[in-house]
């Protein structure tokens, strides 16, 4: 862990450059720019509230499309960021092959830049709360450390998925499954309360009940997500309850995914 | 202290590297079992190496393709980890391995070489007081904010060299890169390499094919084979058995792979060849041997299907590169040379052969009255000039030919 910062601080120059050449490269010559940052999870919310509209879901006293908006911030960061730094090692091959530098600088910057579109989309929804009178309190302030926390969430992935796909190439292939099915056991269509009530207080499991919360919790997403919507929406602290059980499995992958991605680095300039 | 410290260094591949996930998994779960493991065939690039260069020292690195030169540079600048062994690396290493490889197409030259010094490890402040030499160096000049993709590839070339040769390390490692550019910038180059190397008293190595160019520039020279190290030290000795032992596979070649069949040249229909014999006594698979210094006799024989008047016949001998050694026309006789309808013999005595021992082709072409070709054909037969021992011991290595001279040593008083 300590070693990730003091080798991304050495190369910090190169960090910002080849962070710059991604963000350039990426808007160079498309002419809409940022707006295609807003545009998926513009159209997402849109279906999102037609499909709410047959099977009724309460959002409480919250405009649903701020609601799934708010949740779609984080999840389309997650989301991209993880895609695209699973691929940032075997997309860098020619780097790779000529010349050393400490390799997790590519899963990095994948992720780092898209913040960017993160704060685009954060700009949203400020602009949809004011559309719908709602102003953002204290709380607010947590979202640096929630943008961080996310941050963590999709390196885990993104060192351990990056690793795996210079030996195994399925991994890109997977990665879209995988990552849409985690789309819908997070809280994005219907909001946590509405699983913690089923689960906590009607107990509709029986006596797993409070189990299956706790293996559904597991997903950081899960707690990222109603964090956002508390702390912009509803003006109140994260609920730590349902963040402590991903964050103690990120406690733990963390590392472990670093490790891992350090100890296949040796070999990414044979294998690649 | 050594710059650089290479002891017992193997680097081995794993033929076929990428096994199924299943294997994979299989192979995991036998090694968490305590069970042996299924071995993959290993390739040893490179095998037991030892070295060390001490600071200012210039080292050339050859060897035939796949020797283990690059792998061997990888390993040094760290891009790939040796399979066991040790390298001690003091002191800050510029890899130049390609040049280029961190171009961006759409970017302008500007913006790259930005990228590219922060790629080679250049801080910004040491890009911004580096840039107007580069810029000027590379000869790019006004183009340099265009984008890259527009450039000629001498442009890109050029480009990359000069931020690659703007790094301040104590150790450059260089692959390959001294074939850069037109033949001006290559020249600007070679005269660059050497004055990092003799003012600015870096430590250099360089991998590559040019010899007689590595020769010039280094002080000492590897010569690396399947992996092993064959000589280690003055380039003069290095190069020349470098080169000696490219012309004996060369030639070994040549005569494995046996002489050209005497076949018709395109649809010509004025003649064939139908015999042609080197006389000899002894042959070393299919070549005739020769003495040093002894008369070569070829024997041709053309069957010609109409008259041709006025024509000419070359007789020349080639290294097995491809090289003539000498040439020999019927132009130079006295009277103009007539092929009649049928056979005809003709006889070419090469005096007092006097080219290196060594493998030679025999290459015959024949022309009409108008210089055109009707005929032509090399490496159809072999030559071996062979030396006695005698000759061996008394006569220096390093040449094409021994043409005929002779010493005068006359004795003065001392002024």
């Amino acid at each position: 862990m300590l070693s990730l910062i003091r080798n991304l601080y050495r190369s910090r120059t190169l960090l910002m450059t080849l962070a710059w050449k991604n963000v350039a490269l990426r808007y160079k010559q498309a002419y809409l720019g940022v707006f295609w940052v807003l545009l998926k999870p513009l159209c997402l919310m849109v279906i999102f509230s037609i499909v709410r509209s047959f099977i009724g879901i309460n959002s409480g006293d919250i405009p649903y499309s701020v609601l799934v908006f708010t949740a779609l911030m984080p999840w389309m960061f997650f989301q991209e960021s993880t895609s695209e730094g699973v691929v940032s090692v075997t997309g860098n091959t020619a780097l790779i092959r000529k010349v050393y530098f400490p390799r997790e600088i590519f899963p990095v910057i994948a992720v780092g830049t898209k913040i960017i579109g993160l704060g685009v989309n954060l700009v949203m929804v400020f602009l949809l709360m004011a559309w719908h009178d709602i102003s953002p309190g204290l709380q607010a302030l947590w979202i640096p450390a929630l943008v961080l926390y996310v941050s963590l969430a999709s390196l885990t992935l993104a060192f351990f998925g990056a690793a795996m796909n210079v030996y195994y190439r399925d991994v890109t292939q997977a990665l879209p499954v995988v990552l849409s099915l985690l789309m819908y056991l997070s809280p994005i269509l219907y909001p946590l309360h509405l699983v913690k009530e089923k689960l906590l207080v009607q107990q509709i499991a029986g006596p797993f009940s409070e189990w299956y919360y706790r293996l559904y919790s597991m997903n950081p997403l899960a707690g990222i997500i109603d964090a956002f919507q508390n702390v912009l929406l509803r003006n109140e602290p994260p609920d730590f309850a349902s963040m402590l059980p991903s964050a103690l499995l990120l406690a733990v992958m963390f590392p472990l995914s670093y490790a891992y991605f350090k100890r296949a680095e040796r070999f990414f300039a044979d294998v690649i | 202290m050594s710059m650089i410290e290479v002891s017992h260094l193997p680097k081995e591949f794993h033929l076929g590297a990428l096994t199924s996930l299943r294997r994979s998994l299989a192979n995991a779960a036998r090694r968490l079992s305590g069970k042996t493991v299924e071995e993959r065939p290993a390739f040893k690039a490179l095998d037991d190496v030892s070295f060390s260069v001490e600071r200012g020292e210039v080292i050339g690195i050859i060897g035939h393709n796949g020797a283990g030169k690059s792998t061997l540079l990888k390993i040094l600048s760290g891009i790939s980890d040796p399979t066991g062994g040790s390298v001690k690396v003091n002191g800050r290493i510029a890899p130049l391995i390609e040049v280029g490889a961190g171009f961006v197409p759409d970017f302008t030259g500007r913006e790259n070489v930005y990228l590219n010094g922060a790629i080679l490890g250049m801080s910004r402040a040491e890009i911004d007081s580096k840039f107007d030499q580069i810029v000027e160096f590379s000869e790019i000049g006004e183009f340099i904010d265009t984008p890259v993709k527009r450039y000629s590839s001498g442009m890109q070339v050029k480009l990359a060299f000069s931020v690659a040769t703007a790094v301040e390390s104590e150790i450059l490692i260089v692959d390959e890169v001294l074939a850069v550019g037109d033949v001006a910038f290559q020249r600007k180059c070679l005269d660059r390499m050497e004055n990092l190397i003799n003012s600015e008293g870096r430590t250099v190595l360089i991998v590559g094919h040019g010899i007689r160019q590595l020769e010039r520039i280094c002080s000492r020279m590897i010569l690396l084979r399947h992996g092993q190290i064959v000589i280690d030290g003055e380039p003069g000795a290095v190069s020349k058995l470098f080169l000696d032992e490219t012309t004996l596979k060369s030639a070994e070649n040549a005569l494995a792979a046996g002489p050209q069949p005497l076949r018709p040249y395109k649809d010509s229909k004025v003649m064939e060849v139908t015999s042609l014999e080197i006389v000899g006594e002894r042959k070393v698979m299919d070549a005739t041997v020769c003495p040093l210094m002894s008369d070569l006799h070829i024997r041709l024989t053309i069957n010609a299907l109409h008259p041709i008047r006025n024509a000419e016949i070359q007789i020349g001998l080639h290294s097995p590169e491809m090289v003539f050694m000498t040439k020999s026309s019927t132009l130079t006789l006295p009277d103009p040379l007539n092929l009649e309808p049928g056979i005809n013999h003709i006889e070419l005595v090469v005096e007092k052969l006097a080219f290196c021992p060594g493998t030679y082709g025999v290459g015959v072409t024949v022309f009409d009255w108008a210089r055109n070709k009707i005929w032509a054909g090399n490496k159809l037969r072999w030559v071996l000039v062979e030396s006695t021992a005698e000759q061996a011991a008394k006569l220096p290595n390093g040449t094409l030919a021994y043409l005929p001279s002779h010493w005068e040593i006359a004795r003065g008083e001392a002024p």
